[in-house]
């Protein structure tokens, strides 16, 4: 296995703040790895780093062998960046962004155009090219965020949180086109907070909490470190107290963990279906009252509270 | 109506709380006033309040020594023209020649030899063929001073001829009528000239009036700067509040405040008194600032409230009509731009509009900077509110008729869409 | 440093900028309109800069007509017959200076039962009110002079013998002032003018000043205003991710920069035209010279919106900075009013301003005839200001 991104002890510390205390992953050539945690965890600030856009404060990275430290220029020429707030010139049309940028990364004459157009097909564009951006929907807009950054055919394409706040079908469209830009032999460094997208889409996946990895592997390595546990999620009444609910059942046998958070107690333990009556029974008792229940084979989700006490989603 | 002030009040606050947008509301007429005052001398050290010419240095030299060239002398240094001349005399005149060439003196008056002899010939001898000229060595960047100077020189040799002439005359013709004897004849005839000469009384004489019941406070030149600069950032805060509005049209609290219980006529009353709130608060801010830094006079404080409010209603009804023009919140805020530029240079906020033809005069109507100008500067001079009562009632005709083109245009696109 | 990529990069700004059609209202219209206003294009030819003198004639005799025909022929006063009604108002609306009305029963008759009264109402502090009143003095001067004498002749025979009869007194002093008139008016000139030499001698060209002083004015602001690309850039997360792709800094800088300077050029071309077209003057004489003054004004612009944009945080603050700094700078430096006007101290200050060379530079160009020669120093001035502030703003420049 070649590895296309090695990183090793990242830290990035502002002023007093440690945004990043020592990362170290890689990420193997043709694969999509997701970099999953909270907001805050420093996910943005390790792209950042890793896109050479900041210096790290210590430690270093080699994508496609280039060192971001040393060779920054190599490895921009590699990479492709597809930020989460959009950078693209709204007053300009589809084609002219595109145009520019390709321009930015060397590109130009027929070589520039035959790309653009291929580019346009590839994030399903092709009718609105002469259109300015303005003009499109917040996914059109994603699409185009994206299609910028796979003009010089990079090898490793970094994409920060790309489906935050849009609508479900851009958001389809958008995973399937990374499964399909992988399925051509690109691989992907994908962050998000979204643990139903990392699961869909990566083969490994790094958590990240607090600037740390705390996990890290592939998805089945990672639910084996819950041990044999299940999800259960209990759905509190609106005036219901979901807090008093958890803290109740914290302490109980066979729950190993409980957590609450939008009228939601989270529970991890060993079999869901077992620990369904006495859980219902304690919130009876205590006057909570239930409006739902879902149950949950191990997933991210588990793997995250298991780890650090806290639901993914605050 | 309660509603409609809640809503003002809040835009007012918005408006005051953009730092950009205080840079133009503020901080540039203040800016713009004390750069035009540094250029027309308003700050100057020693600098009055007017722009009367005063000191004027000149240099004298009297090569002559007779009585003519004395009495010009005496003329320049005289007590009269103390505050008018500054005057200096020399005996070289290639020296006063170079003060003027260094800019040192308006002008030099050389009186050459002779002079006196060409005017009046010596006793026995006949009138001079020649005649001798004073030279005038006037300094052409101070073309005003040196024309004040020519003037002076020339009074004098009018006198001068007058005396000349009017003896001849006297003489001649008491002579011809037999009234005097040829002998008395030269004595009298210098006599008569001396006296007329001296006499200086003009037979048309001008009276000077300045067509004021009494006599108005010194004219501070501050006075039509500091009103022309805030009329014109005035019309930037208006397109300004009028972008406002289209921003939030775009964003979408607009269609959120018109689905609450709040009636469309409130909503955007409350919006336009805030425009007209925002003005009134810049214009007062101005006027306040104006006042303590520069120690400028604007009137009567009633002519200047009401004139304010009529100027800053025109100003308002402006940015709605450019508001309903425009199709989004940036080309509101260029337009907004061209327009006050525009309206300040049309206006006279740049150029006083008695320098550009009449049509030019006539479009410069349209604008509240022509009107609001003309009843400032009318105030600073000492008028009333009855003296402004025009450029008000303009005003508010030119706001209503806006209001009413704006409310048209408006309702035609239904400002609750998108 | 990849040239086609500053180039991309100019590209893409030119398109920016002129997506908005309002664009042009800065880049082209407004600048034409204020040069042509200012520029008094409206008076083909001569420029009459006479003071306007209404004048009411109530008297309508031969001596009024006799003092308004010397009054006409004033170089300082352009006389402009009306009714009191008219010259009254004119006066009340400021759009005269001063207002000379010549009462009835102003003729010579009059004159014998003492002087005659002419009224004169001005604008008070009002510089051509007081150049009108001298004008009118003058003349009132000469034509009274010869009334002055006679009524002088009159008064000597009357005192030795009276006069018999009133039209014996009046054919005295006709004759009197016929013989006045003829002495007066064969009087030899008795005062020469020189115009000194002084260094540095002002051409106020009314034509001349606008097109440089607009050009510079309409130029200046929108390169300062390349604090507001710079901020945009930043605002829009696109500068950011430039840094990620493989191009250097020092081309974005380039590329930004010269894209606005070449803009620039275009329009002070087009502006020069215009002002060769329109208003007559002589921009062509040496383009050399004037291409290099425009180069280094522009470089000078550019590296103060360079400066400016490593303070600025928002579009918004910069759009407004830029517009009240450039019309102060540009005021400042003689570009709205001529700077022979300015107080000592003042124009002394504004030589650290690069629109005052510029607009001295230009001047020289325009106005006062001189060559490549002449204006380098001007132009080096510039290229000075231009190299300090790109390295200080290149040097505080914030890519975040």
């Amino acid at each position: 296995m070649t590895a296309i991104l090695e990183a090793q002890n990242l830290v990035k510390h502002y002023g007093d703040v440690q945004a990043v205390k020592g990362l170290s992953f890689h990420i193997a050539e043709g694969e999509i790895f997701s970099l999953l945690g909270p907001n805050g965890a420093g996910k943005s600030t390790t792209i950042a780093m890793l896109s050479t856009l900041y210096a790290p404060t210590g430690g270093d990275a080699r994508i496609a062998g280039y060192s971001i430290t040393r060779q920054p220029m190599q490895v921009r020429a590699v990479i492709g960046v597809v930020p989460q707030d959009l950078a693209l010139y709204e007053d300009l049309t589809a084609r002219e962004n595109l145009n520019f940028w390709g321009q930015m990364y060397g590109l130009s004459g027929q070589a520039l155009r035959r790309r653009i157009a291929e580019v346009l097909d590839q994030i399903g564009l092709a009718d609105k090219a002469n259109k300015p951006v303005k003009t499109f929907s917040g996914g059109m807009k994603r699409r185009v965020n994206i299609g910028v950054g796979l003009l010089h055919r990079p090898r490793l394409l970094f994409m920060d949180e790309p489906t935050v706040g849009i609508d479900p079908q851009s958001r389809r469209a958008i995973l399937d086109m990374v499964k399909d830009l992988n399925r051509q032999g690109m691989s992907v460094l994908y962050t998000t907070h979204y643990m139903e997208e990392a699961a869909e889409l990566s083969h490994r996946v790094g958590i990240i909490d607090h600037g740390r990895m705390i996990a890290l592997g592939t998805q089945p390595e990672l639910t084996r470190q819950v041990g044999q546990g299940e999800t259960l999620r209990l759905h509190v009444a609106e005036d219901g107290d979901a807090e008093k609910l958890a803290q109740a059942l914290r302490g109980a046998p066979d729950i190993k963990q409980a957590s609450a958070a939008d009228h939601t107690v989270v529970l991890n333990v060993p079999r869901a279906e077992e620990a369904l009556a006495p859980a219902v029974a304690r919130a009876n008792a205590i006057g909570v009252k239930i409006r739902s229940v879902d149950i949950q084979e191990p997933n991210l989700e588990a793997v995250f509270l298991h780890l650090t006490g806290r639901a993914l989603r605050d | 109506m309660r509603k409609i002030l809640l809503i003002g009040l809040k835009d007012v606050t918005l408006a005051f709380r953009d730092r950009a947008a205080l840079v133009l509301m503020l901080a540039a007429p203040l800016v713009l006033t004390v750069g035009l005052g540094l250029v027309t001398g308003r700050f100057a050290v020693g600098g009055s309040a007017g722009s009367a010419i005063s000191d004027i240095p000149v240099v004298v030299v009297d090569q002559d020594g007779g009585r003519l060239g004395q009495a010009l002398v005496d003329a320049l240094t005289s007590a009269e023209l103390d505050d008018l001349l500054d005057p200096a005399t020399s005996a070289d005149p290639a020296a006063a020649r170079r003060q003027v060439d260094d800019d040192q003196a308006a002008a030099a008056v050389i009186i050459p030899a002779g002079f006196t002899d060409s005017v009046i010939p010596r006793q026995g001898a006949g009138p001079d063929g020649g005649s001798v000229q004073i030279e005038l060595y006037a300094n052409p960047t101070r073309p005003t001073s040196a024309g004040v100077v020519q003037a002076i020189v020339d009074e004098f040799l009018s006198r001068v001829e007058v005396g000349r002439v009017g003896g001849q005359v006297a003489v001649t013709q008491l002579l011809t009528h037999g009234l005097i004897s040829p002998q008395e004849a030269e004595a009298a005839g210098r006599e008569l000239g001396q006296r007329q000469a001296d006499a200086g009384e003009a037979v048309i004489t001008l009276r000077r009036t300045t067509g004021a019941a009494e006599p108005p406070p010194a004219f501070d030149v501050l006075a039509y700067i500091a009103p022309g600069m805030a009329l014109m950032f005035l019309m930037y805060t208006t397109a300004n509040g009028g972008r406002a509005l289209l921003a939030e049209r775009a964003q979408g609290t607009l269609p959120r405040l018109l689905v609450s219980p709040t009636s469309t006529t409130q909503v955007l009353g409350g919006k336009v008194f805030g425009i007209f709130l925002t003005g009134v608060a810049q214009m007062t801010i101005l006027i306040g600032a104006s006042t303590l830094l520069f120690n400028l006079r604007w009137g009567d404080p009633l002519g200047v409230a009401a004139l304010v409010l009529a100027a800053v209603a025109g100003a308002t009804g402006w940015g709605l009509l450019i508001t309903a023009i425009a199709r989004s919140p940036s080309q509101a805020a260029s337009l907004g731009s061209a327009v006050m530029l525009t309206f300040g240079i049309l206006g006279g906020s740049f150029i006083s509009l008695n320098a550009l033809p009449g049509w030019i005069r006539a479009v410069s109507r349209i604008t509240p900077n022509a009107w609001g100008l003309d009843g400032f500067t009318t105030l600073a001079l000492g008028g009333t509110l009855a003296d402004v009562a025009l450029p008000v009632g303009a005003l508010l005709a030119m706001a209503a008729l806006l209001f009413g083109v704006a409310t048209v245009l408006f309702s035609r696109q239904g400002l609750a869409q998108r | 440093m990849n040239p086609r990529k500053i180039l991309a990069i100019a590209w893409k700004d030119g398109l920016i900028r002129f997506a908005s059609r309002s664009e042009l209202l800065f880049f082209i219209l407004l600048p034409l309109v204020f040069t042509y206003i200012l520029g008094g294009g409206f008076n083909p030819g001569e420029a009459d800069t006479r003071v306007r003198l209404p004048v009411v004639d109530e008297a309508g005799t031969p001596l009024a007509a006799e003092l308004l025909a010397a009054l006409e022929k004033s170089e300082a006063v352009r006389v402009d017959r009306m009714t009191r009604a008219e010259a009254e108002a004119a006066f009340d609306d400021r759009d005269a200076a001063a207002l000379l009305i010549l009462p009835a029963g102003f003729d010579t008759d009059a004159l014998a039962d003492g002087a005659v009264e002419l009224e004169l109402r001005q604008q008070p502090n009002n510089l051509n009110a007081q150049a009108a009143e001298r004008a009118v003095l003058a003349v009132l001067g000469r034509v009274g002079r010869a009334l002055t004498v006679a009524e002088a002749s009159v008064a000597e025979a009357d005192r030795r013998q009276p006069f018999a009869s009133v039209d014996e007194r009046a054919a005295y002093f006709d004759a009197a002032r016929r013989q006045a008139q003829a002495l007066l008016d064969a009087a030899p000139d008795r005062l020469e003018v020189r115009r000194a030499v002084t260094p540095d001698p002002v051409g106020y060209d009314p034509a001349a000043n606008s097109s440089a002083g607009q050009l510079i004015t309409w130029v200046f602001i929108p390169l300062l205003g390349l604090s507001g690309l710079y901020a945009f850039e930043r605002q829009q997360g696109t500068l950011r991710r430039l840094l990620t792709t493989p191009t250097e800094k020092a081309t974005f800088l380039l590329g930004t920069i010269t894209g606005q300077v070449a803009v620039a050029l275009v329009q002070m071309t087009l502006l020069v035209v215009f002002g060769a077209l329109a208003l007559g003057l002589n921009w062509g004489r040496q383009p050399i010279a004037l291409a290099v003054l425009m180069v280094a004004f522009a470089l000078a612009s550019a590296a103060l919106g360079t400066t400016l944009g490593a303070f600025v945080k928002t579009e918004g603050q910069a759009g407004g900075l830029s517009m009240m700094l450039g019309m102060a700078m540009a005021l400042l430096g003689g570009c709205w009013y001529p700077i022979e006007l300015f107080p000592e101290a003042v124009r002394t200050a504004t030589k650290a301003l690069p629109t005052s060379w510029a607009m001295q530079g230009l001047l020289d160009l325009a106005l006062r005839g001189q060559d490549l020669n002449g204006i380098l120093l001007e132009a080096g001035v510039l290229a000075g200001f231009a190299a300090v502030f790109f390295a200080v703003g290149v040097w505080r420049f914030r890519y975040e």
